[in-house]
Order: C-alpha cells, then sequence, then structure tokens
C-alpha cells in the first residue's frame, strides 16, 4: 500500500524495492523511481562561442503538459566558462544532480530538491585531478548507495585514454579511486583476448551479480581535438578504447578484461531479476554488444547486431534500454537517426523502426513507461557539427511520443537560436520525490550566473 | 533493480509485547529484496578488499531506551557499530523490517563467532519521535534482540533533536500529515544502513540492493582486519 502525498496525486513514486520501474532508464537502479509523468528535464549543456553567454550551464525545461509553463524554459544556470559539459547523475536519494566537464574535470553539484524547478549550485569540486592522483575528464556520474562513483576518460600524464575510476561522498567528499588495468599492471584481472587498453567511459552495476562493468572510449588528446583533424590522423585513430572490464563490485577489484573492440561506449543494463547481461555499442565498428554472464557464470562479450552501414560511420552513441528489457533505442550521430531494436533475445537484436531525428543526434532518455522519448543532439565541443543540410535541426531538445510505432513529434527546442548552446545530457525531476508543490511557473526563463 | 525509496501503510501495529514477533513481514509482498534470500553470489573473502573511509559518523543527541539522553558517539562507544534508521510502524517489508531482520541475522552470526563478538554492537535508531518512546522502542527491540547481545534501540524527543542528525546523515524523511495538519504516522524515506569502525569512521553504506547479512558480516570482518581504511 502506498500513500501519496496530499495535494500531488499526479504521480506515485515507485518504493518495492526490487521492482523494475524506471523513468529514464539509463539511470543508476539504486535511486527513487518516478513513475508517471515527470515535471522537469535538466539539460546539462555545452556553452558555444557567440551563443548567448557562451558558457555551460544546466537548462531546466517544464515537461508537464498540464503545467502553465509546458515545453517552456524556465531557469538555466550558467557555470562560468566552457568546461566540456558532458554528462550528469543524480545521487540515489535524487537530491543532487552532478554534472562535470571533460576539459576542465571540474563537477557541479547542483541542489534540485530544494525547487525542482530552479536547480541551485550546491558544490563544485575543482581538485578532481590533484585528489584522484590524476584521473582526468570525469565522466558518468553514477549513484550507489550513499556516494557517486565517478568514471574518468584520461589521465594527467600524457592525456592519452589511460584513466580510472573514483568515488565521492554524496555530499561531495573523496573517498577512493581506482586505475583501470593494464597489461603492465592487471591488478588480478584475467585478460580474455588481446586488449587490456585501461581506457574507461561508462559504468554500470548488477548488484544481484556482484558485477560493476564499464567501457572504453579515448583520451583528451583526441576528444578535444576537432574531428575531421582526428580522423585524418592515423596514429590518433589508434588510441581508442576496445575492451569492456568486469569488476567485483563489492571489492572494486578488475576481474575480467574483455575485447570489445571499436570503442564501447554507453552501458546499458536489463532490469529483469533473472537477467544477467547488458548491452552496449562499439563508434567505430557500428555494432551492438551483448555483455553477458553465461551458465558457467562467466562473463562473455558477443558482437549481437549491425547497426547501419558501418562504411558510413553512423557512429552509434547513447542507448536507451525499456523498463521490460524489450527494446533498445540506438541513436547514430553521424546521420541523425534513431533506430529501435527488438531485443527480447539478447543474443539476436533485430531493428524493428529507424526515423530521422535531426542533423546529428546524441542522447536518448526515455520516460518509465517508454510513451515519451527525448533527444538532444550535442556530442562535444570540437566534434559536433556547425553546417546543417536544410530542414534539419543542429543543436535541439525535443520531445516525442511513442506509440509502439510511430514517433510523434510533440515539441522542438532550437537551443542555439534560444541562446543556450549545444545540449546534451537529460535528467528528469519531479515535485513528489521532494513532497514539493510546484511553484508558478513563468514563461520566461530565470538565468542566474 | 531495486528502487531505494519506500513508503508505508498508514495503521499503526499492535504493540503488543507479549506476542512473539519476528522480524519477517506481516504480509506476503510480490518481490522481496535481496537481503531476505542467500546471497546470490560467492562474497569476496573478508580481508581481501579495503573498504576505505567516508569520513567520520556524525554525532547527535539521543534517548536511550531507558529515557536517558546522551549522544550517538557515546552509544557507538569502541565498538564496530551496525547503525539502522528505523521507525516502528514501517510496514514496508523491503524497508524497516528488511533491516531490522538483515540486523537480526548479524546478531545470529555474531553469536557463532565469540571472537569479534564483544567488538561490534547494532544500533536501530528511530526516526518518529512521536510514535517511537522510550518505551515503544525498547518494548520494539526485545522482540529482535537476544538477550545477551549488543543491540541498542534508541530515539530522540522530537523532531528537534533528531533533524540535525538526520541531515548529517543523509536521511532525509518526508512525513505524511493530513489536512489538519495532524501526523498520519506515515514517512518516506531512503534506506541506509551505516557500517562504522572503532575510530567512529563511516566504512560502508547499504541500501535495499546491496543489504545481506552476509555482506555486512563481511564487512565487519574486513574492518577489524584492517583498522586503517
Amino acid at each position: 500500500m502506498y500513500k501519496t502525498i496530499i495535494g500531488l496525486l499526479s504521480f506515485l513514486v515507485l518504493l518495492s524495492s526490487v521492482a523494475v520501474r524506471a523513468d529514464e532508464t539509463c539511470m543508476s537502479p539504486y535511486m527513487a523511481k518516478i513513475v508517471g509523468q515527470e515535471d522537469y528535464v535538466y539539460i546539462w549543456t555545452l556553452g558555444m562561442e557567440g551563443v548567448g553567454d557562451g558558457e555551460d550551464k544546466l537548462v531546466t525545461v517544464d515537461v508537464n503538459p498540464d503545467s502553465e509553463s509546458y515545453a517552456q524554459v524556465v531557469h538555466s544556470i550558467s557555470m562560468g566558462g566552457r568546461h566540456e559539459a558532458h554528462h550528469s547523475g543524480l545521487t540515489d536519494d535524487r537530491r543532487y544532480l552532478w554534472a562535470s566537464g571533460l576539459d576542465t574535470s571540474k563537477i557541479f553539484i547542483f541542489d534540485v530538491h530544494t525547487d525542482p524547478g530552479k536547480p541551485r549550485l550546491h558544490r563544485t569540486i575543482d581538485d578532481f585531478v590533484a585528489t584522484t592522483d590524476g584521473i582526468v575528464g570525469p565522466h558518468t556520474n553514477y549513484a550507489l548507495p550513499g556516494r557517486m562513483l565517478i568514471t574518468g576518460l584520461s589521465n594527467n600524464r600524457d592525456h592519452g585514454g589511460r584513466t580510472g575510476m573514483a568515488e565521492y561522498t554524496n555530499a561531495g567528499d573523496f573517498i577512493s579511486s581506482v586505475w583501470m588495468p593494464t597489461d603492465d599492471n592487471l591488478q588480478g584481472a584475467i585478460k580474455s583476448g588481446n586488449y587490456a587498453d585501461g581506457y574507461g567511459y561508462d559504468a554500470r552495476a548488477l548488484p544481484r551479480r556482484n558485477a560493476l562493468v564499464t567501457s572504453s572510449f579515448t583520451g583528451w588528446n583526441n576528444y578535444m581535438m576537432n574531428l575531421g583533424k582526428m580522423m585524418g590522423d592515423a596514429e590518433a585513430m589508434k588510441r581508442f578504447g576496445n575492451t569492456v572490464v568486469i569488476w567485483d563490485l563489492h571489492a572494486r577489484t578488475p576481474k575480467k578484461i574483455l575485447d570489445v573492440p571499436g570503442a564501447p561506449l554507453e552501458i546499458r543494463c536489463a532490469w529483469g531479476s533473472q537477467s544477467n547481461y547488458c548491452f552496449t555499442t562499439t563508434a567505430l565498428t557500428s555494432k551492438i554488444w551483448l555483455i553477458y554472464e553465461d551458465d558457467e557464470g562467466e562473463w562473455q562479450a558477443k558482437a549481437v547486431a549491425d547497426i547501419g552501414d558501418a562504411s558510413k560511420i553512423p557512429l552509434p552513441v547513447d542507448i536507451s534500454i525499456s523498463a521490460d528489457d524489450d527494446h533498445l533505442w540506438v541513436n547514430t550521430w553521424n546521420d541523425g537517426k534513431v533506430r529501435l531494436f527488438d531485443i527480447s533475445d539478447p543474443h539476436a537484436p533485430s531493428q524493428v523502426f529507424e526515423q530521422q531525428i535531426g542533423e546529428q543526434i546524441n542522447m536518448v532518455s526515455q520516460s518509465w513507461d517508454g510513451e515519451r522519448v527525448y533527444f538532444t543532439s550535442s556530442l562535444l565541443a570540437n566534434w559536433d557539427k556547425t553546417a546543417s543540410a536544410e530542414g534539419n535541426d543542429l543543436q535541439y531538445f525535443k520531445l516525442f511520443s511513442w506509440d509502439g510505432k510511430t514517433l510523434t513529434p510533440e515539441f522542438s527546442l532550437d537551443f542555439v537560436e534560444m541562446g543556450l548552446g549545444a545540449p546534451h545530457q537529460m535528467r528528469f525531476g519531479a515535485h513528489a520525490l521532494y513532497a514539493s508543490q510546484p511553484v508558478p511557473s513563468k514563461t520566461i526563463a530565470q538565468t542566474e550566473h | 533493480m531495486a528502487s531505494e525509496e519506500h513508503r508505508t501503510t498508514a495503521h499503526l501495529p499492535e504493540t503488543s509485547t507479549h506476542e512473539a514477533m519476528h522480524a519477517s513481514p506481516p504480509e506476503k509482498p510480490a518481490i522481496l529484496a535481496p537481503g531476505y534470500a542467500p546471497l546470490s553470489f560467492v562474497a569476496p573473502q573478508a580481508g581481501s578488499y579495503r573498504l576505505p573511509s567516508f569520513g567520520e559518523a556524525p554525532n547527535g543527541e539521543v534517548l536511550g531506551e531507558d529515557g536517558e539522553p546522551g549522544s550517538l558517539h557515546e552509544a557507538y562507544g569502541d565498538k564496530v557499530v551496525v547503525l539502522s534508521f528505523i521507525f516502528t510502524t514501517c510496514h514496508d517489508i523491503n524497508g524497516c523490517p528488511l533491516a531490522t531482520y538483515v540486523l537480526q541475522q548479524v546478531q545470529t552470526a555474531l553469536q557463532s563467532d565469540p571472537d569479534i563478538e564483544d567488538s561490534v554492537r547494532l544500533v536501530s535508531f528511530s526516526f518518529d519521535p512521536e510514535l517511537d518512546t522510550p518505551e515503544v522502542i525498547s518494548a520494539y527491540g526485545n522482540h529482535f534482540r537476544s538477550p545477551d547481545s549488543d543491540w541498542l534501540f534508541l530515539t530522540t524527543t522530537g523532531t528537534e533533536m533528531l533533524e540535525p542528525t538526520l541531515d548529517a546523515y543523509g536521511q532525509w524523511v518526508i512525513r505524511d500529515y493530513d489536512e489538519s495538519g495532524a501526523y498520519l504516522g506515515t514517512m518516506s524515506h531512503i534506506l541506509r544502513v551505516f557500517l562504522i569502525d572503532k575510530q567512529k569512521r563511516i566504512r560502508n553504506i547499504y541500501s535495499t540492493s546491496f543489504l545481506h547479512a552476509d555482506t555486512v558480516f563481511n564487512d565487519i570482518k574486513t574492518v577489524l582486519m584492517q583498522p586503517e581504511p
């Protein structure tokens, strides 16, 4: 039996500790879930020179159709410069949103519970590199009980791809850090194939199996380089990750290094209580990979589907798994398309839908019931397209409704036209999480510096 | 995968102290938290991993079962502590009853390991001072605590005493009130159990998906084997 908070009957906050409902199903499972209509989407946005104040910012968009300011930017807070805004993540109690910069390695902690419609900067971590003994480029901000796990992309020795992970308390105090296993320091891990590159990118956990799964991208030298220049540099193109590492989640020790060649990026694990597997996609080889525990309890990696025509370098980026584990949205940045795969047989996904969303596309977040799908466009400042074929959107935040067959556009915000920048990671907010009443909405965004 | 927040039903249980009460749910839920079942993986051996410090476990004012005021640090003493925030009217099987059940299992494990039993104290701390008076919390504790075990049940005089501690431990609570402002006896909170070492440093935090007696017991042994994080 669940009780709703007085006056806020729009939805229930799901309480059962092992239910498989989730909002924007890519988040950590160790947090309260929104079951129902979200009120806000918090968009971590990269500043663009010549666009508004040119600064990175956290933009809040009202997405509740019952609100007077539906589909409007209701708040924006600028972060004093460009940090290469990239990913964000909520603490397990959803009271704070951590958002990080891949260039300056700063982490901004926002209070999103006092007034969900007006996030406030609570704390800035500006010594991440020094405190972690050289990890650069905080990427994934992943909630664990009472703490945040932060994956890195690079290091301050050579700014290549060797990197590590760090943990901080929810209050923002450093706990520990660990480096990814490499050939010269496997840290007890089994190297199952050809690679032990020590690269990092994303992390996801399966507590039932005591497993943490991490992927691998590239270092600062590459992700801060102009894309065209990088792709023409044969040596640079060799410096991409080719591994997925399986960790002992409790001990934080690497157990097995799997070969997943071609830069495996986002990881999304199945929600089912007996589903011991995750998906990732490889940016350079355009494949869906299944990371799974076999019948002998060994973790394996297997390419299970192609994404578009790899020769055209569609470049898979963000993915989102449905709450019922039956479908996987896959965005391909270069052609601006979203593809939907039926993954009810995880060993044999099949594409069932495809649609052009914009000139380029990166992030995808879906509501808990899968009926609302949000997209943003930005990948990296020096990689994003700066010109668009006629009619295509360059930097946008879009909402579509999904009925199982058709993506129907609901609204689209042009972030350049609005003077905001290049939108990236999305996270959901809701008043009912904090028993707070919505404040009267305003049609004009409030900006803060 | 678990949602860590839980809410409670409204009605207050009979607080009979004469009826045996087990750390098991009054009604069978759809899905039970992992802590109720055998551990689904082989845990790393105690002492083979490290438990870094989260920082000092905050202090706070408390009332003991005898109604006498004290502090959390006094309650912790020089023991390794497993601290659980609960309230006695919680009926969410995967919430406070889970925490109390796991602590009861840890109690059993400790009783089988006299080498470490004397080094460990269990602490259940109510965040419902309105209903969980010292008498109530003591009676509640007597249903789960073995006569010889070191398991304290604490409460507070009211929200003024309680809230600084909840804030310090990151334990937010949303209480339900009716339209007249009367407390309904239900609340929402994140389930968290804390492992605290002898130097009063937090060494681990468990939420619903992580909370299991085997894991907690292993961590207790690890902390005792590695006094320095």
